[in-house]
Parts: structure tokens; C-alpha cells; sequence
């Protein structure tokens, strides 16, 4: 319960709160009369947050990453009466896809940073930087800590959130201590930043990366992080080992490149080792065990598997029961199962689409339609999101692989599955241009387009 | 850049308009546009390379989606394709995921818009494209048969082949789904194209444009255009 409003609790001190509540256009709180010891957070049950009202039928978005961000555009875009409220807690964008080439020094920050108010000014929507505490679908609100808004669509895109427990850690001092001095780098700026100073300003020994099991976010990318680590150490001049244990049996996506770039450029400093089933870590000894062995390490960025954002569960939508207890959709229009007005989209949707920037913004796109389309009375045929990824593999020049793939859906395995797919696993500075174009295109699309 | 050729029939033709922005001066022939024009012969081989960056997203093939999120690319004539890319790359055709893909620091000068335009138009085009709902003989495709006879022929002639030398599309070939949503596109005034192509989107409803557009779809392509079977691939990125 430490990091879960107690729901029940909460909804007795609204009611509370709503019956003590004054009339007051400004929506103060209630009067110190009636609820003397009410704390708070529950005042704000009967407060709207301090919002312009809405011009149209209100579609509020949470979660300003890849999918967020390209459904509050191309919602106001499609449909321009939609009043479209983009909600994120923090106050900057900084993107996690081609953070690698970053800590490389192969772009600048302001490569990855990019402003919410920008993005909302340069395409007509609310940009609103709060926190999201609790939802009552049956009256339409959605309540943060800044008051309600009542929304006519939801659209959840909260993204991830790691699961050290899947990694046998479950003391939540030694999980603490794996966030905060081993981040993984997959959800945020913070951790971003980290591995960077970590990465620039590793003295020599051994650098630990770990690639998770099951449907982790960005595939590629500890297979990349270990090309770039390696780069930046063989630049530096100092001697490092790069130890990138894998829990899955073979390397996840462009293996044959990978490998080959492992072995071509980087045979004396990536040590790679594959089915590496951990059962324990230690954060204050540096130690990793295995079944098998204990590895050693002098630094590291541990990348536990991922599930869907807790706020799901938080809001009482995720199922419990799924491995990585995502909120149970219509795997073709994006609702919740019984609920045609809210909708979960981006890494935190229930298919087994790949976790990436370039899937959430391809989805987003159809999304946003789908809720058009609900509004006006129709229906869209459902259309593959589309998974594109860029690896760097060389630093100075940058060269890079790609992979571009859809999706169909099997009616006999009921699943989706990759359909056309296009790999280039012959890496190239030309490739390695195409990705700063493919990134550069992505944040004009959702900030500036 | 080769100067000026003998051999029209091989050159791509590259326009490039300038204005003198009005603002600099009270004289009003000063504001006038400058139009030159510069010819390059394409270098199919350099132009199979670029392509490898369009591949990244259009596949190799150039063959677009049955959803009608990338366009058939392949057979098209190359005037066209070069009009669309230097229309994406000012950024008269709003396209902000391709915008950095046509830069000179990504695709390269005029020379390789050239090149990958060429090689482009080499490419066979898939033998199936997404169809519109109406088969042949039915009212609907009659109807869309009728009013692309009245409306689009003279432009894009009767069998939908377009003009390389006056920019006009080729259509037949074209995913129904991909045309449908650039028509309304250019309905809703978020995509601009020559002002002709406006006013007849303008003159016809929703439906009419449905109907034409399936009747486009169903236009038959040239055996010796289309690749054997669809499961043919690009031997130049095997």
C-alpha cells in the first residue's frame, strides 16, 4: 500500500469532502467547518483542476511519451472540435530512443530534449503537467493532484514500469538500491543521464549490462548500449570489459548483426553470455549469481524485465494475472473491455507488439482515428502499427543497422505476428544517417509538425 | 550535375523556383518568381544506393501498404516523384516523419534526388495493390467510371498512366486505401496540390470520390510493369 492511494479511503473523504463542499465558483476547498481533519488530497475530489474549459468534447491523454504525444496531435488534427488535454507529470520531454548515440557523444541533448509547451502550442491542444491519482469511470473524471477533469475519452499511454522482482529481488532496499545506483535507462531522464556520467567517467574494470526476459522496451537496445559502452571506452583509452549477460537464449533482434559487430569491432572488450538465469544481485558486494556462476562487476546499468506502468494497476485496471499485468483491451480498437470511452495505447497495451518509439507513433495514429470515428457514429478497419528501429554499432562515423516490420493477426493461434519485415543487418554510415533522420522526423512530428 | 544532354529521353528534369520576397523592394517586378531550370543524367547505380535509406521505411520494393499508409512507389514516372520529394523537402507537402529523410545532409543534392528518382521508376510494380470495394460491372464502378472519364482523364489519361513530362501522376497501380486517404487530405485543405486537382476534389462529394477512386484502383496495369508473383523481392538488397 505504500505507493497506492488506498482507493476506498479516498472515496469516503470525496464524499465527505463533496457534502461539506461550498458552492464557490473557484472551487476552494471544503469549509474548515464541516471537515475539520479531512486531509488534503481528498478536498481535491470536489475541485476541477485549473483548466480552460472545454471548447468541445474533452479527450484527456495521459502520459506525454511517443504514443501521448502523437494521439493529443493527431487527435485535435482529425477531429478540430475535440478540446484535447495532454497530462504528464514531468515538465520535459527527453526521449529515450537514440539516448545511446547520446552518451556516445554522437548528438547533442537538445537532440533528445523537447518542450510539452511547444508541443502544445504548436498543435492546438492543453499541455497539462500534473499527476494522475485516481479515476471514476461512471462519472467520467479523471482525478490528479491539481483537482478533476471530466473527460468524453481517456486514452492511457503510461508507458512502463520495471519488475525487479522478475530479477529475484524482492528486499525493497536492495530494489532501491538497483534503481538508484544501477539504473537501466529505459524510463527517464535521470537514469538516462547516469549511465552517461557512469559510462564517461568509468575508470576501467568491469561494466555490467543485463538484457531482460519477455517483452521488454526496445529490443535492441542493450545489444546497441553494448556497442556504444565499448566505443566509449575504447575512446576514452582505458581498459574496459563490457559483460552483457543476456536471460534469453540467443540475441533478441538483428542477431546476425549484432554479433558480427561484437566480433568485428569489439572482440577484446564485449564479453557476451546467453541464457543467463539470475538468481540474485547484489548491489552493495557488485555481485550477480546465477545457477551456475557469480560475475563480478565495478559498474553497471541493470535492465530488469518491464511490465505495464503501475498507474494501471493503481487506477484498478490491470489484470493481475497476466505476466506483465497489463489492463485487458480490445486488441483491435484499444478499449477497455465494457468501456468504450477509455483507452490504453503505447507500451502499456496488453498485444505483444514490439516496445518501441516507432510502434507507439504508428499506433497513436490509428488510435486517435478509432476515437474519431467512435464519436461520429463509425468504425475503422483495424491497420498494423508499424515497428522501425535504428542500431548504432560504430561511433565517429556513427553506422548504424535497421529493421522496419508489421504486424498481422493469426486467427488460428489468435496472436499477432511479425508480417513483412526489412532488416539491414550490413551496418553503414548511410543507415547511421537515416536514423538521426528517423529521430529528427519523429520529434518534428510531435513537437513542431 | 552533367550540364545540358542531347538525349531528353534520359533526363530528369529538376525545377527549381525562387522568389524574391516582395518585402525587399517597392518595385513589383523585383517579386516576381525566377524559375531555371537544370537537367541532371541519373546514375542508376548511385541511385540504387540511396535508395537503400528510402528502403529503411518504403521496404525494398517500393511497393507501399494495403492500409494505405505508404503509397506504391514503384513504376511511377519520375518527375513526379521528384516534385513530390522537393515538395516535402520546403515543405509545401507536409510530411514531417519524411521531411528529414529528403535534406541534402540525409538523401544528398539534386544529383541523387535524380538518381534514386530513376531507379524508382525502374522498379516493377506489385501485381496486388489494394482494390476499392466495387468490382467491375457493378453501379458503383460504373458511376466512378463515368465521372473519371469526365473529370480526371484529360489529365491523367484514360488508362490512369499520368504524364511524366507535365507531373502528372500515374495512377493506375495505386493502393485504393493510400488514395483515399490523400483525397481527403487534399479535401480538408491538409494536403495542397496543383489548384486543377483541388477544384475537381472540391466539385465531388465523398461518395463520388469513392467511386472514382475504386474504379482508379481497378485500372489494369501492363503485364511487363508488374513483378511475376508477390512474393518477388528486390534482388538489389538481397
Amino acid at each position: 500500500m505504500t505507493d497506492k492511494i488506498n482507493r476506498r479511503r479516498f472515496l469516503q473523504f470525496s464524499a465527505a469532502s463533496l457534502l461539506g463542499a461550498t458552492a464557490s465558483a473557484a472551487g476552494a476547498p471544503a469549509g474548515p467547518d464541516t471537515s475539520p481533519a479531512t486531509p488534503f488530497i481528498a478536498g481535491l475530489s470536489s475541485r476541477q483542476a485549473p483548466l480552460p474549459r472545454a471548447s468541445g468534447p474533452r479527450v484527456v491523454v495521459v502520459g506525454g511519451g511517443w504514443a501521448g504525444l502523437t494521439l493529443a496531435k493527431y487527435l485535435k488534427r482529425f477531429q478540430p472540435k475535440f478540446d484535447v488535454v495532454l497530462i504528464d507529470r514531468h515538465a520535459l520531454f527527453v526521449s529515450c530512443p537514440l539516448s545511446n548515440l547520446w552518451m556516445a557523444q554522437q548528438i547533442p541533448l537538445e537532440f533528445l530534449a523537447h518542450s510539452y509547451l511547444d508541443a502544445a502550442r504548436n498543435n492546438d491542444y492543453l499541455f497539462f503537467n500534473a499527476t494522475v491519482i485516481d479515476l471514476d469511470r461512471g462519472a467520467r473524471r479523471l482525478h490528479t493532484e491539481q483537482g478533476y477533469i471530466h473527460y468524453d475519452y481517456l486514452v492511457l499511454a503510461p508507458g512502463i514500469d520495471y519488475d525487479y522482482a522478475r530479477l529475484g529481488v524482492d528486499d525493497p532496499a536492495d530494489e532501491y538500491a538497483l534503481r538508484t545506483d544501477y539504473p537501466a535507462g529505459f524510463t527517464g531522464a535521470s537514469e538516462l543521464l547516469t549511465i552517461k556520467n557512469k559510462l564517461q567517467g568509468f575508470k576501467g574494470g568491469t561494466f555490467l549490462l543485463t538484457v531482460p526476459a519477455g517483452n521488454y522496451r526496445c529490443m535492441a537496445a542493450p545489444y546497441e548500449r553494448a556497442c556504444m559502452a565499448a566505443a566509449i571506452f575504447r575512446k576514452r583509452g582505458i581498459k574496459g570489459r563490457v559483460l552483457l549477460l543476456d536471460m534469453n537464449p540467443d540475441v533478441r533482434i538483428k542477431r546476425d548483426g549484432f554479433l558480427n559487430a561484437f566480433k568485428t569491432f569489439y572482440p577484446d572488450i564485449i564479453q557476451y553470455e546467453t541464457s543467463v538465469g539470475i538468481s540474485a544481485i547484489d548491489p552493495r558486494k557488485r555481485e550477480l549469481s546465477t545457477d551456475f556462476d557469480d560475475y563480478g562487476f565495478d559498474d553497471a546499468a541493470i535492465y530488469p524485465p518491464v511490465r505495464a506502468s503501475r498507474l494501471l494497476e493503481r487506477l484498478e485496471l490491470a489484470d493481475m494475472n497476466t505476466p506483465q499485468k497489463e489492463a485487458r483491451i480490445d486488441p483491435f480498437k484499444y478499449h477497455l473491455l465494457g468501456d468504450e470511452h477509455v483507452y490504453i495505447c503505447g507500451d502499456a497495451r496488453s498485444q505483444p507488439f514490439s516496445k518501441s518509439g516507432n510502434t507507439a507513433n504508428s499506433e497513436a495514429k490509428y488510435v486517435a482515428e478509432v476515437i474519431v470515428a467512435h464519436a461520429d457514429g463509425r468504425a475503422i478497419p483495424w491497420r498494423s502499427p508499424q515497428t522501425m528501429c535504428f542500431s548504432g554499432v560504430h561511433i565517429d562515423p556513427l553506422e548504424a543497422m535497421s529493421i522496419i516490420a508489421f504486424y498481422r493477426y493469426d486467427k488460428r493461434q489468435k496472436t499477432f505476428a511479425f508480417d513483412r519485415t526489412h532488416m539491414v543487418e550490413k551496418w553503414s554510415a548511410r543507415i547511421g544517417q537515416a536514423g538521426l533522420a528517423w529521430g529528427e522526423g519523429m520529434y518534428r512530428d510531435m513537437f513542431y509538425g | 550535375m552533367h550540364g545540358i544532354i542531347s538525349k531528353p529521353s534520359t533526363l530528369t528534369r529538376v525545377l527549381i523556383a525562387a522568389a524574391i520576397g516582395a518585402c525587399m523592394t517597392m518595385r513589383a517586378t523585383w517579386a516576381e518568381p525566377i524559375s531555371i531550370t537544370l537537367e541532371f543524367e541519373p546514375d542508376l547505380d548511385n541511385g540504387r544506393q540511396v535508395y537503400a535509406i528510402c528502403a529503411t521505411c518504403h521496404l525494398p520494393e517500393g511497393w507501399g501498404n494495403a492500409d494505405g499508409t505508404y503509397p506504391q512507389l514503384a513504376g511511377q514516372h519520375r518527375n513526379v516523384l521528384i516534385r513530390q520529394l522537393l515538395n516535402i523537402r520546403d515543405g509545401k507537402r507536409d510530411n514531417p516523419l519524411m521531411y528529414p529523410f529528403v535534406q541534402e545532409r540525409t538523401i544528398g543534392g539534386y544529383q541523387s534526388l535524380a538518381d534514386v528518382v530513376a531507379y524508382i521508376a525502374t522498379l516493377p510494380m506489385t501485381p496486388e495493390h489494394d482494390l476499392g470495394p466495387w468490382a467491375e460491372g457493378s453501379e458503383e464502378y460504373t458511376t466512378g467510371q463515368r465521372i473519371y472519364a469526365s473529370h480526371c482523364a484529360a489529365c491523367h489519361g484514360p488508362e490512369g498512366l499520368g504524364n511524366n513530362s507535365h507531373y502528372y501522376p500515374r495512377l493506375q497501380g495505386q493502393h485504393y486505401s493510400y488514395m483515399v486517404r490523400q483525397i481527403d487530405l487534399v479535401k480538408r485543405i491538409l494536403r495542397r496540390v496543383d489548384p486543377a486537382m483541388e477544384a475537381v476534389v472540391k466539385t465531388l462529394d465523398d461518395t463520388q470520390l469513392r467511386y472514382v477512386l475504386n474504379y482508379v484502383s481497378r485500372l489494369p496495369v501492363a503485364k511487363q510493369d508488374l513483378a511475376p508473383s508477390i512474393d518477388w523481392r528486390n534482388p538489389d538488397f538481397r
